[in-house]
């Protein structure tokens, strides 16, 4: 277990320390989530009316609504384009049978390799908030920091599933993810990110509480935004768990099966 | 395999099997096949595809403890076939490979608590990261401990005359050095059996020659390591094997020490024995001779 977690953690500062040697994205990123933030104030205060505030739960603003949707959502991304992106990156490098030689199994490998894209991921969204509060209003103080946690915690287990079986197809069939675009695609319009599943026609209803983006949303904007302690969002933090129960030894089953069949057809480095 | 059983305490209850392994390498009646590439729509179901195009045909082959043995054949031989299935890399269509004893599918991971493997290519490094984080990153995984990589990195690293790469990131490297970076890794862990794929591939005429005598006298003489390598270069397999394996086609055709190859074909030289063989006419091996 303990060697496990190191050899996470050697991953981690392989990663950072890559990281390390381009200084310039940092500056960039941080300078482009100020006017992502800019971005969605303008646009709130443009659409501002009393028919808009009437959809949105009680006390939000647009602007704070679209801000944790949009800063989720990048969220969301990394849980599910992590994985196969290492993986990518490890087969395009040719780092990856190296890797596959060492005492390290695979799974600690892909695992280790998403860890630096998650924090970066959370550090990005803290950058969003920040700007967000520090310029355009946006209430973090009214924020519940454990429940917030719980719920970064809880949604990249969910979410990791998926972005483990996007891994085991990149094994098999070299390119793409489509559990990222299946889950992307629909949840842009079905999982609440910009406007709340409320006004969607019926059908499209169904399809927003089908899906577990909608869940993590919602939990996330009443922690950010209403400041729920964890037992008041504990259904949509149970549903989320029960996702990441059934996917996540799915896609390690998947993962596993993939592995053995390129090791079989002998297109493990192919790209 | 012979087990033997330590029996610790009188009541029994705690037992030790020590696996003392007959061969460092075992491989019986091993087959693999690929199945054929697939182009257009097919593609897309390659990877379902049943293994129609074989690479080894029924390959059997001990390698002693200490013992180095070359592979020897044309391109598409299955050299590195089976040095990748002996790595965990790839799985046998039929029969068994064992390193240490350990069965190479069934016991992967303790295969690979026993190897270094060199794929025989400049890749595998992380272009930003310098050679010594890049070593000691993959140290790291076969779990030596920091102190232990910070006395070996520059140890092996001056044998290697890469003192100037630890520094520099990997990028900034000839493939000749990045090569020998990753000679360096395969051995960085001390394992029971090395397994190269053309190892001085990328190396010019000293460096591989100082890396032939680096293996032999420390890895092979000193270290008792097992080799298993595939090589084009004959001066080199004459040099390093004590017996060579020389594949055709997938299949083995003779497995003996270079002097029993020579003599028992009638041929001057490891080139003509391996030409006679593998009936391919010596002359088209006509180019200069690698030092």
């Amino acid at each position: 277990m303990i060697r496990g977690l190191r050899d996470l953690l050697l991953f981690f500062q392989r990663d950072l320390r890559i990281a390390s040697t381009y200084r310039s994205p940092f500056v960039m990123e941080v300078i482009e989530a100020l006017f992502g933030a800019a971005m969605f104030y303008y646009v709130a205060r443009f659409v501002d009316s009393p028919e808009l505030r009437q959809s949105l739960p009680q006390g939000t603003t647009y602007f704070a609504y679209s801000l944790v949707g949009f800063a989720f959502f990048d969220y969301l991304h990394a849980a599910l384009g992590s994985f196969d992106r290492s993986l990518e990156e490890a087969r395009d490098t040719g780092t990856l049978e190296p890797l596959l030689v060492t005492q390290v199994p695979l799974p600690v490998v892909i695992a280790g390799s998403a860890m630096y894209p998650f924090l970066a991921t959370t550090v990005r969204i803290v950058v969003y908030l920040g700007w967000g509060a520090a310029l355009f209003g946006f209430p973090l103080r009214s924020a519940n920091w454990l429940s917030v946690i719980a719920v970064l915690l809880v949604t990249l287990l969910a979410f990791s599933g998926m972005g483990i079986l996007s891994a085991a197809y990149l094994l098999l069939f070299k390119r793409g993810n489509p559990a990222k675009w299946f889950l992307l695609s629909v949840s842009s319009v079905a999982g609440g990110m910009l406007f709340p599943v409320s006004i969607l026609p019926d059908w499209l209803q169904i399809l927003a509480h089908l899906n577990p983006v909608t869940y993590a949303l919602d939990a996330m904007r009443s922690a950010l935004l209403d400041g729920a302690n964890v037992l008041q969002i504990a259904r949509p933090l149970s549903i989320l768990l029960m996702f990441a129960l059934i996917l996540l030894p799915l896609s390690f089953g998947a993962f596993s099966w993939a592995l053995r069949r390129t090791k079989i057809t002998g297109t493990l480095s192919h790209r | 395999m012979v087990y033997v059983r330590f029996a610790l305490f009188s009541g029994g209850r705690h037992v030790i099997n020590s696996r003392v392994p007959d061969h460092a390498i075992r491989i019986d009646s091993l087959s693999k096949s690929f199945p054929p590439a697939h182009t257009g729509w097919r593609a897309f179901f390659q990877p379902f595809a049943a293994s129609t195009s074989p690479a080894l045909r029924d390959v059997s082959l001990r390698v002693e403890q200490g013992e180095a043995v070359a592979l020897l054949g044309t391109n598409g031989a299955g050299k590195t076939t089976l040095l990748r299935i002996l790595a965990t890399l790839l799985i046998p269509t039929n029969g068994t490979a064992s390193i240490a004893g350990y069965d190479a599918v069934r016991d992967s991971s303790a295969v690979r608590r026993q190897i270094g493997y060199h794929a025989g290519s400049d890749l595998g490094f992380y272009a930003r990261l310098t050679g010594y984080e890049n070593l000691r990153f993959f140290g790291r995984l076969n779990h030596l401990d920091d102190s232990l990589l910070r006395k070996r990195i520059p140890e092996l690293a001056e044998q290697f005359e890469l003192q100037g790469a630890l520094g520099r990131q990997v990028r900034t490297l000839s493939s000749g050095t990045i090569q020998r970076l990753s000679l360096l890794r395969a051995i960085l862990h001390e394992p029971k059996v090395l397994l190269l794929d053309e190892p001085t591939r990328s190396l010019d005429a000293i460096a591989a020659a100082e890396f032939r005598n680096f293996l032999q006298s420390e890895v092979l003489r000193k270290q008792g390591t097992s080799l298993l390598f595939a090589s084009h270069t004959l001066p080199e397999i004459e040099f390093l094997a004590d017996r060579v394996a020389i594949l055709n086609e997938g299949e083995l055709i003779a497995l003996d020490t270079p002097a029993h190859l020579k003599s028992r074909h009638g041929a001057a030289t490891l080139e003509q024995a391996f030409c006679r063989l593998t009936g391919h006419s010596a002359a088209a091996l006509g180019g200069p001779t690698p030092s």
